[in-house]
């Protein structure tokens, strides 16, 4: 239990972390070339994305992760 | 701001030469991917999937616990439907068949003993999937409400979510925040649910997740996105075709994900690198590592190779193989318990490769193989339970997509 | 725990590298209605282009790339403007930002622009009209105050901004 406080604790700093990043905008709208490109997205094929999140979820004891809601699956 | 006069000229003539000499070539069909702005094209995209896993018992211990287990076929459509370019609607529609049995329970899981094999595990026959997504876009976020229904002959999933995101005027950091409840049915009226479990009465779960991201553009080349989920479940975990399996009523879990996209500018490809934190309440804690790479390639080719490590953590009741592997560990005074070998400590390796084609200017098609091999003495959390044999499977994945 | 840790680091490095790299980049404020117009000459398509030279022109100034899909949307739109008011005095000047002009030259080949267009690698005059988002366009009437700035484009917008352009054109 302890062990799970702290690991709450380091990713909401980490996430604090992250946000304090947003003051660095460093990178201008015109400069995006390479960031606007498909390959850069982080959903890019999303019924491979399905597909393969739903073999993995359904053999092993881990899920989740990259987003909340979508279809259910029938597996424990 | 004024240029001077030979800085312009060297320019001019350089643009002029780079007229003649790249007029015949096509433009990249890259678009505009900013997580904010309205996709400008509707698409539409069909996927098939074929699955198949085994188990190979290839030590001494394990040894005559081969299997071939279970075979996968699976459809699925997708639409996605710009509106006026402020709203989108995707839909998704699934169909999959299973056959065979679902991994080993190690009591009971294995020829020539097992009973009922060919239609044991939650996944029974045909399982319908259908998803509605609609997504409101503004000029600094989106907004999207969600629905979904999922369906198989002994189970009901229903599903409602709600996903936003805010982005900062430059646009380089963007916060999500999202949340989800499903409300699931587990029939237990089936001829084939153990005897203690069988009952007109179906079972429950009740599952509450939400979610905080950041994705903050690094540089011109890189982008990184850090996601915390927290879902908080109860009700039905058991599985009512297994015994001695019995699990707790409820399962608090927690992933924190981290996803870096690098871009390189010589061969013009993509790095695309995952770490995944999990931990649940059943005491599970779980490790993923991807990182995937790819190549455009001419001609519109693009070839993505992947690589993936997996491992995790026993869950606390757990009940070990003892001297036989095919007979059940006695779980005598133990309020919670399971042979599930997913619940085991074990590691996972897995490989895989996708190539896709664009085909003109609004078809694309690509085909993608994938093997994952799991072994008791592959992980990282833990020591393995040497009496669960390895389990493999291989998926291929065949898709066709169109742009309007 | 390890992992964790090994990712806080990760991170307080980013942070300070991130840091510095903000004290040395600073952009400008947004050009927003009524503000005079900054002049700029940049190699265009057809010749060296001047701001000031169009003077007396309503103009529809339009920072673009060949990488942003509404960039490419607009473009019709632009010419079907640029061909109905040109006789009552306005003019379309496409900024193209990209930082190959090679590749704005193969858009070119590929969408036709019947207006003027400048190149300017450098990305400098979208960092003094403080652009926020590809596209961005400003709406300069003929004394070279900005009557409008508009971020992004998408078809439901085209109405609104013709209707802009009339008011402009018939205002003098």
């Amino acid at each position: 239990m302890k062990k799970r406080v702290v690991l709450a604790g380091c990713s909401l700093l980490a996430l604090l972390t992250m946000s304090g990043l947003s003051g660095c905008s460093s990178v201008q709208p015109w400069e995006k070339q390479n960031l606007a490109k498909p390959a850069m997205t982080f959903d890019r094929d999303r019924l491979d994305t399905g597909y393969t999140e739903h073999m993995y979820s359904s053999k092993e004891a881990a899920s989740g992760g990259s987003g909340v809601g979508g279809g259910g699956c029938g597996c424990n | 701001m004024q240029s001077t006069q030979g800085k312009k000229s060297n320019r001019k003539a350089r643009v002029l030469g780079s007229i003649l000499a790249s007029a015949a070539m096509l433009l990249p069909s890259a678009k505009n991917a900013l997580a904010d702005a309205a996709p400008e094209e509707g698409v539409v995209s069909l996927k098939y999937l074929n699955y198949h896993d085994r188990q190979t018992g290839d030590t001494s211990f394990t040894a005559g616990m081969s299997k071939d287990r279970t075979t996968v076929n699976a459809l699925s459509l997708m639409t996605v439907v710009p509106i006026a370019g402020k709203w989108s609607i995707a839909t998704t529609f699934i169909e999959d068949s299973v056959t065979g049995a679902s991994p080993a329970y190690h009591g009971w899981g294995f020829p020539p003993d097992s009973k009922k094999d060919t239609t044991s595990g939650a996944s029974g026959d045909l399982r319908y999937v259908g998803d509605l997504a609609v997504t409101r876009y503004f000029s600094r976020g989106t907004l999207t409400a969600g629905a979904s229904y999922s369906q198989e002959s002994d189970y009901i999933s229903r599903g409602i979510s709600l996903n936003g995101t805010l982005s900062t005027e430059s646009r380089n950091t963007t916060f999500s925040l999202g949340t989800a409840y499903s409300s699931d049915t587990v029939f237990l009226n089936k001829s084939n649910v153990v005897d203690s479990k069988r009952s007109d009465t179906p079972g429950r779960k009740r599952v509450v997740s939400g979610l905080f991201g950041v994705t903050q553009v690094l540089s011109q080349n890189d982008i990184m996105q850090l996601t915390a989920t927290y879902t908080h479940g109860n009700g039905y975990y058991s599985d009512p075709y297994k015994d001695p399996d019995a699990r707790p009523g409820k399962r608090r879990m927690f992933t924190l994900m981290t996803r870096l996209n690098h871009h390189f500018d010589g061969p013009d490809g993509t790095a695309r690198l995952a770490y995944r934190y999990y931990t649940d309440t059943f005491g599970i804690e779980a490790h993923t590592f991807t990182a995937e790479y790819g190549q455009p390639l001419p001609h519109g080719w693009e070839i993505t190779p992947m690589v993936r490590y997996y491992s995790q953590s026993a869950a606390s009741f757990y009940v070990p193989t003892g001297d036989d592997p095919r007979k059940p560990t006695p779980t005598d005074g133990m309020e919670y318990y399971s042979e599930d070998q997913r619940l085991s400590a074990f590691g996972a390796f897995s490989y895989g490769v996708k190539v896709a084609k664009e085909l003109g200017r609004s078809w694309s098609a690509d085909v993608k193989y994938e093997h994952s091999e799991q072994r008791y003495n592959w992980g990282i959390n833990g020591p393995g339970d040497p009496g669960i044999p390895t389990f493999d499977f291989r998926s291929i994945q065949v898709g066709l997509s169109r742009k309007f | 725990m390890n992992m964790m840790r090994f990712n806080m680091k990760t991170f307080r490095t980013l942070a300070i590298g991130c840091a510095l790299f903000f004290g040395l980049s600073a952009s400008g404020h947004a050009f927003e209605k009524g503000d005079k117009i900054a002049d700029f000459t940049l190699p265009g398509k057809a010749g060296t282009v001047k701001l000031s030279d169009m003077a007396g022109s309503v103009i529809y100034l339009d920072f673009w790339a060949s990488w942003c899909g509404p960039c490419r949307q607009s473009f019709p739109w632009m010419n079907q403007m640029q061909a109905k008011y040109k006789a009552k005095g306005f003019q379309v000047l496409a900024v193209n930002l990209d930082t190959k002009t090679d590749d704005a030259i193969k858009f070119l080949a590929q969408v036709p622009a019947n207006f003027t267009v400048a190149f300017d690698p450098k990305g400098q005059t979208p960092r003094v009209y403080g652009v926020k988002g590809m596209p961005t366009s400003f709406l300069i009437d003929r004394n070279g105050k900005v009557l409008l700035q508009h971020a992004g484009f998408r078809p439901a917008d085209e109405e609104e901004l013709e209707r802009q352009i009339q008011a402009a054109l018939g205002g003098k």
